[in-house]
């Protein structure tokens, strides 16, 4: 996936912030026990907030202590959520999976071969993922089909486009049976995943123009040589703060009963930062940029 | 019924000043202006009348112990539920005596589709014609097309208030209840201003 939703750890209490890695450790746990070792692979920052989100109805997880492969010696802490976790990890190998058949359809045919090699590595856990979550695969694939296209249309609707990759992300808690808790988590979904569509579009507008590529800002806005001006950035700056704005109501009438601070960290904080770090070009060397917070924080601690 | 303690979030041996904070803070977090267009509004409404019937049991309650406490709690008397008031718009297009009030009342009940394929059949396109576009937008997450759908009702109908707070909302003007304890670090720089300068003063003598 992409990795744009992600905390501000500068900003983030101790316990929190291991909470956050207990549901990263979890979600990689979940995906080793579901799809085997090579889906471990799969796991991301943005999946994370999907188990946050969805296990904020519990007051709390049990922690278990589990092997990690990335990790010779000693076990890592692992938030352990039954059914929750099964669904977030078939969420996790869909989306994934598709994005990889994506990226096969829009390479040529020589870049697309380390793609189709990988789809062809994941073609079992994709077949096992979409068979526990048949609605939501076959919403992802006709969401994807809708998304191609609008990109063959050169759609200049930043909305349309967006839209289509935004309700397939509000689309992962659609199994949940309470509206009281299905309806606002949808709604930080949607929003969630037009932040990701709209940073990811930002963020390769460069590359875009170069290849001359679709891009729905390019159409949008016609930014000169790969970059929009002050005022289109400003523009577009509102727009994510909107979509904050509408994911943090949302996110006010759950029944939260466990991450609320995290949470808060991720909208309210994480997207404008990551927002702005894109804007500025600085999430292109984004493990540079976040191990320099982190680095940070340890020298604070 | 829920304890309604645990709806206002606090302990039963909460003084009456604690209740009416934590009772003040949920309505806040709560206001029908937090949810405006937004189609969670019934859920919050929905929160509002379960924070204020925990808070007139704790006063009733209370109030029949002591004798004392006065029950006030937040009017939502003209709140319609975030909803619309079904004015008397009408754009006598005479196709079947389809107006605004019909499209709105579409709105309110979430049937978006519904309430836009009314408004493609409008003849003719004024200021309210693109207010509803805006708000179907707005309603759907397509905050793009609702800016300017409302930018343009705006310049349509300039004395509007309703188009303008739209505006205002879609432009990020109003920020939800919760974000304003995320703007802190402007009040810190502030705050570090304000030290800044105490040490300056005490440093130039100001403290003699």
């Amino acid at each position: 996936m992409f990795g744009y939703v992600r905390p501000r750890r500068d900003l983030l209490a101790k316990d929190a912030f291991a909470a956050y890695h207990a549901a990263y450790c979890g979600l990689c746990h979940a995906l080793g026990k579901h799809y085997g070792f090579r889906a471990r692979f799969l796991v991301n920052y943005d999946m994370t907030f999907l188990a946050l989100l969805r296990a904020s109805a519990r007051e709390s997880c049990p922690v278990k202590h589990c092997w990690c492969p990335a990790r010779v010696f000693g076990r890592k802490a692992c938030s352990i959520d039954g059914q929750n976790d099964a669904v977030t990890a078939a969420c996790t190998v869909i989306l994934c999976y598709e994005k990889l058949r994506d990226n096969v359809r829009d390479e040529s045919v020589l870049r697309a071969l380390p793609y189709r090699l990988l789809c062809w590595l994941f073609r079992r856990a994709y077949r096992k993922a979409s068979r526990r979550l048949p609605d939501f695969a076959a919403l992802c694939v006709r969401q994807l089909s809708a998304l191609h296209e609008l990109e063959q249309q050169a759609s200049p609707s930043i909305d349309a486009t967006a839209d289509a990759f935004a309700r397939i992300v509000s689309a992962c808690v659609g199994d949940l049976q309470d509206p009281a808790l299905r309806r606002p988590m949808e709604q930080i979904l949607y929003h969630t995943g037009r932040f990701l569509y709209l940073a990811d579009a930002l963020d390769d507008l460069q590359e875009d123009c170069r290849k001359d590529a679709y891009n729905p800002l390019r159409y949008r806005f016609s930014p000169s040589s790969g970059a929009l001006s002050a005022a289109d950035l400003d523009y577009l700056t509102q727009l994510t703060d909107s979509s904050v704005n509408l994911a943090g109501a949302a996110l006010e009438l759950l029944p939260l009963a466990s991450n609320r601070q995290l949470l808060e960290n991720m909208i309210f904080l994480g997207f404008p930062a990551v927002f702005s770090a894109v804007k500025s070009g600085k999430f292109q060397a984004r493990e540079l940029f976040w191990k320099k917070e982190i680095r940070k924080r340890t020298i604070q601690e | 019924m829920k304890d309604p303690y645990e709806v206002l979030g606090v302990s039963r041996t909460a003084s009456d000043s604690e209740i009416k904070t934590a009772y003040r803070e949920l309505v806040k977090k709560y206001h029908p202006d937090n949810y405006a267009n937004n189609p969670l509004a019934d859920l919050a409404s929905e929160k509002m009348k379960e924070v204020n019937e925990a808070y007139d049991a704790i006063t009733r309650t209370r109030g029949s112990q002591s004798g004392s406490y006065q029950n006030g709690s937040y009017q939502s008397s003209g709140y319609q539920s975030g909803g619309y008031q079904s004015g008397s718009y009408s754009y006598g297009g005479g196709n079947g005596g389809a107006s605004y009030a019909q499209v709105r009342a579409y709105i309110n009940a979430n049937q978006l589709d519904a309430a836009e394929s009314i408004l493609n059949t409008a003849p003719n396109r004024d200021g309210e014609w693109y207010y509803l576009k805006g708000t179907i937008a707005y309603r759907r997450g397509w905050l793009d097309e609702a800016r300017q759908h409302y930018q343009t009702a705006c310049a349509m109908v300039p004395s509007n208030f309703e188009y303008q707070n739209a505006l205002r909302t879609v432009q990020g003007g109003y920020t939800p209840y919760r974000q304003t304890n995320y703007q802190r670090s402007d009040m810190d720089e502030a705050c570090n201003l304000c030290n800044a300068l105490l040490c300056l003063n005490c440093l130039c003598g100001g403290c003699r």
